[in-house]
C-alpha cells in the first residue's frame, strides 16, 4: 500500500504492538500494525468499538508509548522518544476529540488563541489576525466573544476544528469528531475539516465510525480486533 | 497573548460566586493572622510599658527579682554607697505594689499598681508628674492614671469637675488630686502614682529601708556598660545592676517565659492560616477535578505540566492578592476596635503587615502545591 505513494510519509508505523498491564493482566490490544500516512493524504480508521483504533490514535499522537514495533510521526521516533519529545510532536498536531474540551471560563477567540502559547515566535497582532481569520472562516465571524456554554455543540465542535488548526500543524488526528452530533452539523465539521486540510495540504488521520463521511477520505484503513483488516 | 497567569484569571473570575468565596477565606484568614499577631505584641509591649519608661541610664534591682511587677526588696543603703562613683549623676529610689483601690460608687475593691516615686525627679517617663511635685509631698495625696479601665469609676471626670475626689486604698483615705496618662497593661488594670513617704502610710507592713528599684542616672557621655561594669562591686551580691536595656529585655523574656502569649495568640494565627489553607486548597481542587477533560486536553494539544501548574499557581496567587488588601484594613479597624475596649495599644508594624503578607502567599502557595499533585494525574490519553 505505500508503494503507490511518495517517500518520507508522514506516519510510518511497523509491526507496532501495544498491551495495557503487565504478566498476567496483560491484555494485548494492538497487534503487528504497519502502515504509512503520507502528506496530505486523508486516511479514515474504522472498524467496530475495542478494535484498537482509539489505541492506535493516542499512539500516533504520542499521547502513550509503543510497547513493540517503530513508529515514526513527523521524523520522529516515538518508540524511543522521551517525555519532551513527545510534548514536542504533540505541538505540530492538531487534535480533535470527540468532546470539543474547550475552557469553559473562556471565549471562543480566547481558546483558540491560547494555542499560540506554544509557539512564542508568532508575534502577539498576528496570533489574533489568524485567530479572528480562522473562526471567521469556520462561520464563527459573529461568536468569537462568545463562551463555550452559549455556542451549539457544531459550533463547539467548530471552534475545536480552528483551534486543532490554528497553529498550522503538520498532520491533524481526530477521534469521531462528529459523534456528538447531528448528521448535519457533523457533515459541516467534517467538510470544513476537509477543505482546510487540502488547502494546507495537512493530512488526516480519522477514527469514525460515521458511514455518512466515509467519501472524504483517500483511503480507508479498517480495524478488527486489534489487526489492521483491510485498506480500501 | 494568554499566558497562564490569565488563563488562571479567567478561570476563576468566570464564576464570581466561587471567586467571592474563596477571597473571603483568604481574607478571614488575613486578618486573624493580623489580628493574633497585633495582639500578641501589643500584650507584650504593654507589660514591658513600666520597663520602658525608665529613663534613668542603669537600673538597681535585688538579685532575686525576675520581673519588677513582682520585685523582690533590697536594702536601700547600697544605693548610697554607689553615690561615691564620680560618674553617677543622681540616684533615686521607687517603691512598688499591688494595692487595692475602693471604687468610691461601688464600693468594691480592685487591685492597683502602685508607684512610691521622687515626683520632682521620677527618672521615669511619667509625662506631667513634676507639675504636681509639691502637692504630692503632701500626706495621702496620689495621682491617678487616666488610662486606667473603667473598674475604678469616673475617676477622671470626677477629678475634672470638682478638681479632688477622696477614695479608699489599702484602707487608708486618701485625696487623688489629678490625673495622667501614663497607660495600662496586662499586669496592671490602673495606676497610682505617689511620694516614697505616701507609698510607705498605705504600706504599713514595708519599711522604708527596702526599696524595689533603683535608679540612677550617670554623667553624660559615659557609656552605662562600663559604668555598671565598674560599680558592681560597690553593691556585691545583695542587688544587681542592669543598664536600662537589659531591663527591657529581662521583662520581655519574663513575659514570653511565664504568660502563655506566643503559644495562645501563634495558635490563634496558626488556625487562620490553617482556615486559609483549606479554603484555598478546597477551591483550587475542585477547580482542577472539575477541569480535568480541559486539562488533560491541553496537555495532549502540547501544553507541558508547568505550564498547567503555573496555572494552578497564579490562581493561588492571585487570591492571595484578593484576600490579603480586604484583610488587611479589616484588621487596621479591629485594632482601633480593640484599643478602644480593653484600653490597650494594638498598632500595626510593616514588619508584621510584611510577615503576614508572606505567610499568606506561603499558604495559598502550599495549597496550591498539593492541588497540583491532582494536576500531574491528569493523563492526555484519557481524553479519547
Amino acid at each position: 500500500m505505500t508503494d503507490t505513494l511518495p517517500a518520507s510519509p508522514v506516519i510510518s508505523s511497523r509491526h507496532v504492538n501495544f498491551w495495557f498491564g503487565e504478566g498476567d493482566l496483560k491484555k494485548q490490544v494492538l497487534f503487528d500494525i504497519t502502515m504509512d500516512v503520507a502528506a496530505g493524504e486523508i486516511v479514515l480508521l474504522t472498524g467496530p468499538s475495542g478494535s484498537g483504533k482509539t489505541t492506535l490514535l493516542t499512539l500516533i499522537g504520542a499521547l502513550r508509548k509503543v510497547r513493540d514495533g517503530e513508529l515514526e510521526v513527523l521524523s520522529r521516533h516515538l518508540h524511543s522518544a522521551t517525555m519532551d519529545d513527545f510534548v514536542q510532536v504533540r505541538r505540530e498536531i492538531g487534535f480533535i476529540f470527540q468532546q470539543h474540551n474547550l475552557l469553559p471560563f473562556m471565549t471562543a477567540r480566547q481558546n483558540v488563541e491560547l494555542m499560540f502559547q506554544l509557539h512564542p515566535e508568532v508575534s502577539r497582532s498576528e496570533a489574533s489576525r489568524l485567530t479572528a481569520e480562522l473562526l471567521t472562516s469556520v462561520g464563527l465571524g459573529d461568536r468569537l466573544d462568545y463562551h463555550p456554554a452559549r455556542l451549539s455543540g457544531g459550533q463547539k465542535q467548530r471552534v475545536a476544528v480552528a483551534r486543532a488548526l490554528v497553529t498550522g500543524p503538520s498532520l491533524i488526528l481526530a477521534d469521531e469528531p462528529t459523534a456528538a452530533l447531528d448528521s448535519h452539523s457533523g457533515r459541516d465539521v467534517v467538510t470544513l475539516l476537509q477543505e482546510l486540510a487540502r488547502n494546507r495540504s495537512c493530512p488526516i488521520l480519522m477514527v469514525t465510525h460515521d458511514p455518512r463521511i466515509l467519501d472524504i477520505a483517500d483511503r480507508i484503513i479498517n480495524m478488527e480486533d486489534g489487526r489492521i483488516h483491510a485498506v480500501e | 497573548m494568554y499566558s497562564s497567569f490569565f488563563v488562571a484569571w479567567y478561570q476563576l473570575s468566570h464564576n464570581k460566586v466561587k471567586l467571592a468565596v474563596a477571597s473571603a477565606g483568604v481574607v478571614v484568614a488575613v486578618m486573624l493572622m493580623l489580628v493574633q499577631l497585633g495582639i500578641r505584641q501589643g500584650a507584650l509591649d504593654n507589660s514591658v510599658a513600666v520597663a520602658r519608661r525608665v529613663t534613668a541610664d542603669l537600673v538597681v534591682v535585688s538579685p532575686r527579682t525576675k520581673t519588677i511587677f513582682a520585685s523582690a526588696q533590697f536594702p536601700r543603703r547600697l544605693l548610697y554607697r554607689l553615690g561615691s562613683s564620680e560618674d553617677v549623676e543622681e540616684i533615686g529610689e521607687m517603691y512598688m505594689g499591688q494595692g487595692r483601690f475602693r471604687n468610691p460608687w461601688n464600693k468594691l475593691e480592685f487591685p492597683v499598681s502602685m508607684y512610691g516615686i521622687n515626683p520632682h525627679s521620677p527618672m521615669m517617663n511619667l509625662p506631667g508628674i513634676e507639675r504636681f511635685g509639691k502637692q504630692l509631698e503632701l500626706t495621702d495625696r496620689v495621682l491617678f492614671d487616666g488610662l486606667s479601665r473603667t473598674n475604678y469609676g469616673p475617676v477622671v471626670e470626677q477629678l475634672k469637675e470638682h478638681g479632688t475626689l477622696d477614695v479608699e486604698v489599702n484602707l487608708r483615705k486618701v485625696r487623688l488630686i489629678d490625673s495622667i496618662e501614663v497607660g495600662i497593661s496586662i499586669n496592671a488594670d490602673g495606676n497610682l502614682f505617689m511620694s516614697p513617704a505616701n507609698f510607705l502610710r498605705m504600706f504599713p507592713d514595708r519599711k522604708s529601708g527596702s526599696v524595689d528599684l533603683g535608679l540612677i542616672r550617670l554623667r553624660k557621655g559615659v557609656n552605662p556598660e562600663v559604668v555598671r561594669d565598674q560599680l558592681r562591686h560597690y553593691v556585691g551580691q545583695e542587688a544587681k545592676l542592669m543598664t536600662r536595656d537589659q531591663l527591657v529585655d529581662s521583662e520581655i523574656l519574663f513575659i514570653r517565659e511565664n504568660a502563655p502569649l506566643d503559644f495562645i495568640f501563634g495558635m490563634g494565627a496558626a488556625v487562620g492560616f490553617f482556615i486559609g489553607f483549606v479554603v484555598v486548597y478546597q477551591i483550587l481542587y475542585t477547580e482542577v477535578t472539575n477541569h480535568m477533560p480541559q486539562y488533560a486536553t491541553l496537555k495532549a494539544m502540547g501544553f507541558n505540566d508547568f505550564y498547567l501548574l503555573r496555572m494552578v499557581v497564579s490562581q493561588a496567587m492571585i487570591l492571595s492578592l484578593l484576600g490579603y488588601f480586604p484583610g488587611f484594613l479589616m484588621a487596621l479597624g479591629l485594632y482601633r476596635v480593640a484599643t478602644n475596649a480593653i484600653q490597650m495599644q494594638f498598632s500595626m508594624t510593616a514588619a508584621r503587615a510584611v510577615a503576614v503578607f508572606v505567610l499568606t502567599l506561603v499558604m495559598c502557595g502550599l495549597s496550591a502545591m498539593i492541588a497540583i499533585r491532582k494536576v500531574r494525574t491528569a493523563d492526555p490519553a484519557d481524553v479519547f
